[in-house]
């Protein structure tokens, strides 16, 4: 009596493979359909419930068009900033005793330097000058006897990083004839620093928005999942892998993402937009080529990219939380 | 086919559901399983398919033990099986082509064998001139076949009924039936849950007979 089925010679079907011979080319090729099936009825899900959906979008836009916004505004902050560094130079000053001879010499030596772009004299004839038309004592330094003012090396370095710049500024207080090497560039350093504080705030920013994508994006997902819970059920019952019914949830969570983060590049640009004339005159003002630029590929690609990524983390977490829940079924 | 091993089902809230139940059911076999409402016919159904786990004994199929699954083969078992609900569970979103196509859908089937093979499954229970129809525009009697249609359409070798016939009336249920018989002429086994005696008794098959989650007949004792 308790003989088993398999006593009949063959196995019995519970022990043979699933009777599917198919090439896996075709099996393949029939994912791939079956990926692009699901994102499309993804698509039109969204599409069907405009109201429901757009709501979700334009939450994650938000979240998402802030740090893209301050990101576009810091690159644009970055640029001046590094063009100013590059016109900022170094001034030596020459003990007083060395002739505007000498200082001719000196500069032309220094010009041949690997770690100096150019350099340029300031007699101490050019110093007075200067100072006379410039500091409105002209007075008092026409009554003085002679020319109390050293000669003046202005040296722009070619690199201009710290280290390269402290490099040449060692060298050149080295210089038998140097007096004081002053390199003016605190204000430049504190705008920086600034700077660098003001681009942490937004990473630190940018990681807490992040979450709150995946908690909206997973947040409508778990609606979706409940609204099509026997759908799920049925599905399970008909031998469906967790992966299987993941998918189109996975597809849902790309959408709301990418959709979400294309209204937030949109803003961001939009934000650039608005404040690009009052800017340009700005620059214009200063005599400065420089012109209000638009989020940049690589930020760009970074917002698309991140959004993608926590949209389906979002959804992945909810529904793997969900199907464990279902579990034995 | 199918070996129980002193099968029993708790559940937390409403006690023993199925107690020390065993029996098994070879390859080819149609057979009845009947009882009061409550006796335990749907979870023993469900047991094989997985949807539950058993909480004592175990319930083999051709000797792989069940117990001894992993999460993830469990669909790979489902596959093999045909389920029928009493109330169908179709997806009413979905028209009658399109849930027919479910299983082959989850099983990968290339979309012009899933067309192929629905067709199929559609034209022997009669429904072919109805698949673009959704599941709520059919009677009741068209919904099940429906539901047969989706437990055949992937061939298994196995199909597991429960109540098949209870929302119909006798004309149909007998239509269903002599379905069913046709299925296991061509080599597929059948366990039928349904608690009506008169057509269980006119099929004259093996029957086993729960009453209050025991197996009084049909089992090892006097089959």
């Amino acid at each position: 009596m308790r003989n088993n089925s398999s006593s009949k010679g063959r196995p019995g079907p519970f022990r043979q493979p699933l009777s599917q011979k198919i090439r896996w080319s075709v099996r393949l090729k029939t994912y791939a359909l079956a990926h692009l099936h699901s994102l499309q009825g993804s698509f039109l899900r969204i599409w069907e419930t405009p109201i429901a959906s757009s709501l979700t979008i334009l939450v994650v836009a938000i979240a998402l068009a802030l740090p893209a916004s301050f990101h576009a505004l810091i690159q644009n902050a970055r640029l001046p900033i590094e063009a100013l560094q590059t016109t900022s130079h170094i001034s030596l000053f020459l003990k007083p005793e060395i002739t505007n001879e000498a200082a001719r010499r000196l500069t032309e030596k220094l010009g041949g330097f690997p770690l100096i772009l150019g350099t340029q004299i300031l007699t101490k004839e050019d110093g007075l000058r200067e100072l006379i038309a410039y500091s409105g004592f002209a007075d008092a330094l026409s009554a003085l006897h002679g020319n109390p003012l050293p000669a003046v090396i202005l040296v722009r370095p070619r690199m201009t990083d710290a280290a390269a710049v402290t490099l040449l500024l060692d060298e050149l207080r080295r210089l038998s004839e140097a007096d004081h090497v002053q390199f003016d560039d605190e204000w430049l350093k504190k705008l920086r620093a600034i700077l660098a504080i003001a681009e942490r705030c937004i990473v630190a920013f940018s990681i807490l928005l992040g979450f709150g994508v995946v908690f909206i994006v997973g947040n409508t997902i778990r609606l979706e999942l409940q609204s099509r819970l026997e759908e799920i059920a049925v599905n399970k019952m008909l031998g469906a892998t967790d992966h299987f019914i993941r998918r189109p949830f996975i597809h849902s969570g790309f959408w709301y993402a990418f959709l979400g983060a294309l209204m937030a590049w949109l803003v961001a640009n939009l934000l650039i937009l608005g404040i690009q004339s009052p800017a340009n005159e700005l620059a214009e003002l200063y005599g400065s080529p420089y012109r209000l630029a638009y989020l940049d590929l690589r930020g760009t690609a970074l917002l698309m990219g991140s959004a993608i990524v926590l949209g389906i983390v979002g959804a992945f977490i909810v529904v793997n939380h969900f199907l464990k829940d279902l579990e034995p079924l | 086919m199918i070996e129980f091993d002193n099968v029993s089902k708790r559940y937390p809230d409403s006690g023993e559901a199925l107690s020390e139940v065993s029996f098994s059911l070879q390859r080819g076999e149609l057979a009845f399983l009947t009882g009061h409402s409550g006796a335990g016919k749907t979870t023993l159904l469900r047991l094989i398919a997985a949807l539950e786990r058993p909480s004592r004994g175990d319930i083999l199929l051709d000797g792989i033990s069940i117990k001894g699954l992993r999460k993830r083969q469990i669909p790979y078992l489902r596959r093999k099986l045909g389920l029928i609900f009493q109330d169908y569970r179709l997806l009413n979103h979905l028209s009658v082509f399109d849930n027919v196509a479910l299983p082959l859908e989850i099983m990968g089937h290339h979309p012009d064998d899933i067309t192929r093979r629905v067709r199929a499954a559609l034209d022997k229970v009669g429904l072919l001139k109805k698949e673009k129809r959704l599941p709520l525009a059919l009677s009741g009697g068209e919904q099940q076949r429906v539901g047969i249609a989706r437990a055949i359409v992937h061939k298994p070798p196995l199909i597991l009924a429960d109540e098949p016939t209870g929302n119909l009336d006798p004309d149909l249920a007998e239509e269903i039936m002599r379905m069913f018989r046709d299925f296991n002429d061509v080599g597929v086994t059948l366990l039928i849950a349904s608690h009506d005696q008169q057509l269980v008794q006119r099929f004259s098959r093996r029957t086993l007979r729960l009453d209050h989650g025991k197996l009084t007949e049909g089992g090892f004792n006097d089959a």
